[in-house]
This record gives structure tokens, sequence and C-alpha cells, in this order.
């Protein structure tokens, strides 16, 4: 039979297997790879339109007042040249701050006027500042008029129940801060009997932190009470363990715009202290945004994983379905047969996959500022779109013919996905002859404005982004070809020898 | 001159460790062919080698000149339906048909044309636009017959093609079976049923562990199983009294006492004139307990096809 009708029966099949390329119920979810990024700019772009529409309604500030604002001004002047802001937020912003120097853990009460007691107790009403349960309590001391003389040490205790044995009330009256009263009770309290009524004039409190435990654990509400009779007591002392200080910053912030930027003002106690200007829409950064994404994630994974999905089908689909006998025993060479099967992945791929990235090229232009656009598409604009494209459908070509192959070679579509998609990631380190045997070091080549890098990245992870040596276009075509047309030689060699068994398939 | 004859020449297939086929070789002329045998003698395996779905580990076939490797030039004179019951999703009877016509260069016209002529030969155009996957079993059974025979191939490959088929449909279907052989085609069918087949093949070609038997026509086939001699082991009280009244009988050719006396092995040329016999003996009251065949090979083989069928 002559090339020519080999070619029309190729097409034949190509025809047939449309349908199974584009709507196989095993590969809806390339559709889904393919639209992400379309669906991500779009949403981008309404996002972006709704806040611009929503800035507008107060009407736009003069481009140049919007950079007068200086570091130091008040929101008030700033109000008044610019006029109202669109959006005006105050807050106040509590902060808990430690105190000047390392807290010590002791808190110390003065008394005055002086108290007669006999009987001093330390309640306990909130025991640490990070919700832990416990009462710690390492010292308390008690002084009259004589301060080197702690009247309550080594004096009868009593308190709540203590956590252990160990930790009872009179490790707070022994004069020793390495140890501790413990207790978690619900009523938690400690009380020491002076012996005698003595007047009373400073009380110290030495909390978890001055036996060196967390300065949360320290106490963080407490009140002391004096009592004669040990029946009625008075408050002297209502305490914290006054680890933290709470710090309250008047915040406000005011937004602007001129149509374009959007300016937002950030003042702290009535001061501007920061400005940010930013591009209501920044054609240049989406720009930058849609080059890393076709390549980081549109080259790499949706074009990857959707010729996975649509070429291995075309022969193991045909496997699981039990099916695959019928095109065996059609008046057609095997070589036919794959040729038509390849050209139906690729026309179904190339449309999903081209069309997506073209599509979300559109939907990333339709969004910005016509004129920007405009001057863009006569400058650079249509061979950007038109490389963008390419790329999408040569890794359609390439990847699609890698796949074909490995539903032919092999049943698990996980095995070969895993060592190509390593292959390739590694491949910015093999020799240069190696990386030419690469889809992605072409696709790489082809894409018309670098990806974004990063410069805080490491070099070697730069490296693996980046071919370190691009070929040129002519040459990543060729490339792509050559390395197309190996693996369906491969292809072919395998489909000859290949036999119907569906026994051990199923 | 091309030889019109579907030849296999010392064809082994292997499936790994397991034997497929072992060293077979067969000439089929036109007419209908049947290759009988039990689940696993290995007809499938035949019948997807010449069809080329699978690939002989040695020796060659040829099919009417042309080999199996070079489907382009003999799935156009083969047409082959085999046992696997499946079918596209999207196809109905009527486009599954035409569709796989247009492979063989057929315009659509012409496709749609042969295969509704296809449907109505297996009265299937009442379903014809209906989904396949729909179909009953004996539906399934028939399209697969009419996509095989649409293009209209000199020969035909029919794998167990009148199972699930009822009796009115099985006639029909053997009548077009005649029919194509009337033109001088060849039609190879499988079935594991030999009176299923024995009756509508002009020959019969017996296949056991993937080795081919007997072949031949079917009377041949016949007098072939029955001139070999076969083994019966007899279990009975008396066995140098049963040995004797057997060697009166003509067809023995052979009775060996066993060394206990309680039985017999007996070899006759004649199974039939043999169980005879023993009926006789047992009625005789020389108190037979157990007769049984001592060899596995073609007797048992005919025993177990014959049996399959009542």
């Amino acid at each position: 039979m002559e090339y020519r009708s080999r070619l029309k029966q190729a097409w034949t099949i190509a025809k047939i297997e449309l349908g199974r390329a584009f709507f196989s119920k095993r590969a809806f979810w390339v559709y889904g790879l393919a639209l992400l990024p379309t669906i991500i700019f779009f949403f981008h772009g309404v996002q972006m339109k709704i806040r611009r529409q929503s800035l507008s309604s107060g009407g736009f500030v003069q481009p140049v007042l919007l950079e007068s604002a200086r570091e130091g001004e008040t929101a008030e002047a700033v109000i008044q040249r610019l006029g109202k802001p669109h959006w005006d937020f105050e807050y106040p912003r509590h902060r808990m701050v430690s105190p000047q120097g390392k807290a010590s853990g002791i808190t110390i009460h003065n008394i005055a006027p002086a108290l007669e007691a006999r009987y001093i107790r330390l309640n306990i009403r909130v025991p640490s500042y990070n919700g832990d349960p416990n009462a710690r309590i390492r010292e308390m001391e008690v002084y009259g008029g004589n301060d080197s003389v702690n009247l309550a040490l080594s004096r009868p205790a009593t308190g709540s129940a203590p956590c252990s044995a160990a930790e009872g009330p009179e490790k707070a009256f022994n004069g020793n801060a390495n140890d501790r009263w413990c207790s978690h009770a619900v009523d938690k309290y400690l009380q020491v009997d002076l012996g005698d009524i003595h007047e009373i004039k400073r009380v110290v409190i030495k909390h978890a932190s001055a036996g060196g435990e967390d300065e949360q654990l320290n106490t963080a509400f407490f009140d002391v009470q004096a009592s004669i009779d040990n029946k009625r007591f008075v408050r002297m002392v209502n305490g914290t363990g006054s680890r933290f200080i709470d710090e309250i910053t008047a915040v406000r912030t005011m937004h602007y715009s001129d149509g374009r930027r959007e300016a937002v003002f950030g003042f702290e106690d009535g001061k501007l202290v920061s400005k940010k200007i930013n591009m209501l829409m920044n054609f240049e950064e989406d720009r930058q945004i849609f080059a890393g994404i076709f390549q980081y994630f549109y080259l790499r994974l949706a074009i990857f994983f959707g010729c996975l999905g649509i070429f291995m089908n075309l022969f193991r689909g045909e496997m699981l379905d039990r099916t695959l006998h019928f095109w065996f025993l059609a008046p057609a060479r095997r070589e036919v047969l794959l040729a038509g099967k390849y050209g139906a992945g690729l026309i179904a791929s190339i449309v999903i996959f081209g069309g997506g990235a073209l599509l979300c090229f559109g939907v990333l232009l339709l969004m910005q500022n016509p004129a920007e656009v405009q001057a863009y598409w006569q400058a650079a604009g249509w061979a950007h779109a038109f490389w963008y494209t390419t790329a999408a459908a040569l890794g359609c070509v390439g990847y699609g013919s890698v796949f074909l192959a490995a539903g032919l070679l092999l049943r698990n579509p996980i095995l070969p996905a895993a060592v190509l998609l390593g292959w390739e990631a590694i491949n910015g380190f093999l020799p240069v002859m190696l990386q030419k045997l690469s889809v992605l070091y072409y696709l790489q080549s082809l894409c018309p404005v670098p990806a974004p890098v990063d410069k805080n990245m490491p070099a070697l992870l730069q490296l693996l982004l980046n071919p370190a040596a691009p070929a040129s276009h002519a040459g990543a075509i060729c490339g792509i070809i050559g390395v197309t047309a190996l693996v369906l030689w491969v292809a072919v060699l395998a489909i000859r020898r290949m036999e119907v068994s569906y026994s051990t398939e199923a | 001159m091309i030889p019109q004859t579907v030849e296999f020449d010392e064809v082994s297939k292997f499936y790994g460790e397991v034997l497929g086929v072992n060293h077979v070789s067969l000439s089929i002329p036109p007419g209908i062919t049947s290759l009988v045998g039990p689940n696993g003698a290995g007809k499938t395996t035949l019948m997807n080698l010449m069809t080329g779905l699978i690939h002989p580990d040695d020796g060659s076939i040829r099919m009417r000149g042309l080999s199996p490797r070079d489907p382009e030039n003999l799935m156009r004179i083969t047409g082959y339906a085999t046992q696997y019951d499946a079918s596209p999703r999207w196809a109905t009877g009527f486009n599954f048909i035409s569709t796989s016509l247009l492979l063989f260069g057929y315009s659509r016209a012409e496709a749609e044309e042969k295969a509704w002529r296809a449907l109505q030969q297996l009265r299937l155009t009442e379903a014809a636009h209906r989904k396949i996957a729909a179909y009953s079993k004996g539906m399934r059974q028939r399209i697969r017959l009419a996509q095989a025979i649409a293009h209209e191939p000199e020969i035909l490959v029919l794998d167990e093609p009148l199972n699930g088929l009822d009796p009115l449909v099985r006639a029909e279907t053997i009548a077009l079976f005649h029919q194509w052989a009337a033109q001088g085609r060849h039609v190879v069918l499988s079935s594991h049923v030999l009176q299923e087949v024995d009756v509508i093949s002009d020959q019969i070609v017996l296949i056991s562990n993937g080795m081919v038997v007997a072949e031949g026509k079917i009377r041949n086939v016949r007098e072939e199983i029955h001139e070999r001699p076969s083994q019966f082991i007899v279990r009975c009280r008396n066995a140098s009294r049963v040995a004797s009244v057997l060697f009166k009988e003509d067809h023995i050719t052979e009775v060996r006492l066993n060394e206990d006396r309680m039985g017999l092995l007996v070899m006759t040329r004649d199974r039939e004139q043999f169980s005879r016999a023993i009926s006789r003996i047992a009625l005789d009251g020389f108190g037979i307990d157990a007769v049984i065949p001592a060899d596995e090979n073609v007797d048992a083989l005919y025993e177990y096809l014959i049996g399959e069928g009542r």
C-alpha cells in the first residue's frame, strides 16, 4: 500500500480516536490543569478591578500629592493636603512587652500606713500568665520596722492543698527560694502565723521565676490580707507578678489612590511611619508572574501530567477496556495505528494546552489598561503570545511521544512519570550532551521571558530552574522534534512486538 | 501460485513458563474447520496466532500466503470474532461496524452500506442504533460476528461463535457458515463441545494441552480415535474367570491379571464393544466392582468432549 493511503488511514484512526483523547473519563482532570492559570489570572484581574472601582468612589487624588506624604507627618496634615482618605482604619494595637531589665520574679509591697496584724494571708486569684493552674510561691517575707528581720521566717504556715508532700506551705517561709509551695486547689491561699501582733510595713513575695522557673509561671493576680484574730481579714495588697507591660499604640492606616496606584499610609500614635505605593494593575509584574507560572507550573506540571493523562490512556485505556484487539485486527500497519493515535493525542493536547496558554495570556491582557496593552502588543506582545503557544504545543509533542511510548512499554503510569520528572529535574546538572535529551530544556529555551528567579534562592536551585545555556529557537524546535522522533522510534519497535493479553492485565 | 490454505509450521507459543501451544503443524483447506478441545487446550491461542494478536515464539504461520505480521494485507482478507466481550463505550451496533469499515478505505456511504448488510445477515437491524453496552450476551456475540464478516473476508476466524445463541439464531448462523464455506472461504471455528460442531464441520482439529491430537475429516477423526487400543482397569472379585470370559471377545487385544487377583488390566480396540461385554459379564453375576479408564490421552479427551454434549 502506498504512502498516501497509509496517511489517509492514520488520519481516519486519529479522527476516531479524537473522542477518546478529548473526552476520556479517565483524563477529565486534564482540563482543570490547563485552565487553572486562566482562572487564577481571571480572578486576580476581577479582584483588582473591584478594588479600583471601590477606590474610585471617593474620587482620585493627584499623583504628585500621593508621593508628597513624608515620614513623621501627622495624620491631620496628610488629610488636610490629600483630602479624606478612601479607606481609614483606626485601632489600638496591644503589645505585651517585658519591662526593662530581666524580671526577677520578686514583688515588694510597701504597706502605708502600717498595719497591725498577727496572721498574714496570700490569696492567689490567677496563678500564672500562661494558664498553668498551679500556684507557685518560692518565698513570702513579712517585715515590720526592722528591714533585716523577716517576721514570717520559720513561723507556722498553713495553706490550700499542696501539689505534693514536699511542696507544703512551710516551704514558703523557710528562708530558701530554691524550694517552693505549690497548690492546685480551687481556692489557693497561703497563710502564716507571726506568733504575736506586729506592725506590718512591707511584704515581699518571691514568685516562680525567682527560683529559676519560667517567667510565665509567675502569679498573675493575687492579694494579701492581714488579721489580728484569724477571723476578720483586711486586704492590704493587691498585686500582680508584674511580668509584662501592656503597650498600647494607636494605629491608623489610610488608603489613597490616583486611579493607577494605591498608596497605603501607616500611622503610629498620629505620626506617619510607613508608606507603600503599589500599582493597582501592574502590567509589568503580572507579565513576570505569567512567565513564572508558565515555566514552573504550566510546562513542568500541567503539560507534563496532562500529556500523561491523554497519551498513556491511548493504549493503556484500551487495554483496560479490552478493546485494543479491534485496532490490531484492522487492516493497518501497527505504525500507522501508532501514528493515528499519536495524532489524535496531539490534536487534543495542543488544543487543550496551547489553547489554555493562549486563553490565559488573553485574560492577562484583557484585564490591563488598554493603552499599556496596545503599546506592549505592538512592541513584543504578539511574539510573546506566539512563543508561549509554540512552547506549549511543542511540550505536547515531546511529552506526548514519551508517554505514548511509556503507555506501550509499561502498565503502571506512576513509574515513568516519576522517572521522567526526576530526569527533567536533575537535567540542569547533567553534562551538556545529556541535557539535550530533555524536553524541558528546549521548552525553556523557547519561552520569550525568562522566569523570575528569586535572588535569595540557593545558586543550585537557580541553576535547576533556568538552563545555563539556552538553545536558539530553531535549535530548540529541532531538538524537540529530534527527541520526539527518537522516542517514537522506540514506540514503533514496542508496538510491533506488542501482543494482546488482557487476562494478565485485569 | 499462492496456496489457498492456512498453514501452521511447527508453531510454539509460551506464556512465560506456561505452554500455550507446542509444535503445532496444520494445513487447513477452505471450508468449515472446527478447533475442538477442552477449555484451556489452546484454541484461542491458535486463533490469536493466526490473526497476529500474539506472535509465535517458534515456527511460522501463513494465511493464504500472508504472514500474521502483515495486518495491512492479512486483515483485508481475514475477519476475527474474538471471545473478548468488550466494545468501545461510545459505540452503537451500527456505528461500531461502519467505523471499523472506514479503516479499509471505504467511503462513509460504502461503509454504512456494508455495515447494514452485515447487521441484516445477523438479524441485528432492529438493535442497530442502540449502544452495544446495552445488548444482551447473545446480541453482543452476534455483533462481533457481524463486525468480523462486514468486509466480506476470505478467512473467517470465529472463537466459540455458537456460544450464547438461542436455537433459532444458531441454526441461521450455521446456515451462514455453510453459505460462506460454499463460496470457497475459510471458516475456522472453535468449540469445546464436539457434538456442537461435528455435523457442520468439513474438518475437525482436536486439541489438548496445546497439542494437535487428531486432525482430518470428522469420520477420520472418529476412526483414528477408535483404532487406538484403549486400556481399562477392571476391579472384580473373581478376576481370573472374568479374564477368561473377556478373552473370548475378539476386540480384546490383551488381558493382564493383577497380582492380588482382584483386578485386570484390559486392552481393547473397541471401547463400545468392550463396555457392552462388561455389562453382560456384570449381569451374569461376576461381581464387577469398577471399570476405570487407564489412559488419559485421546480416548479420555474424546469421552470428555462427547460427554459434554449430553
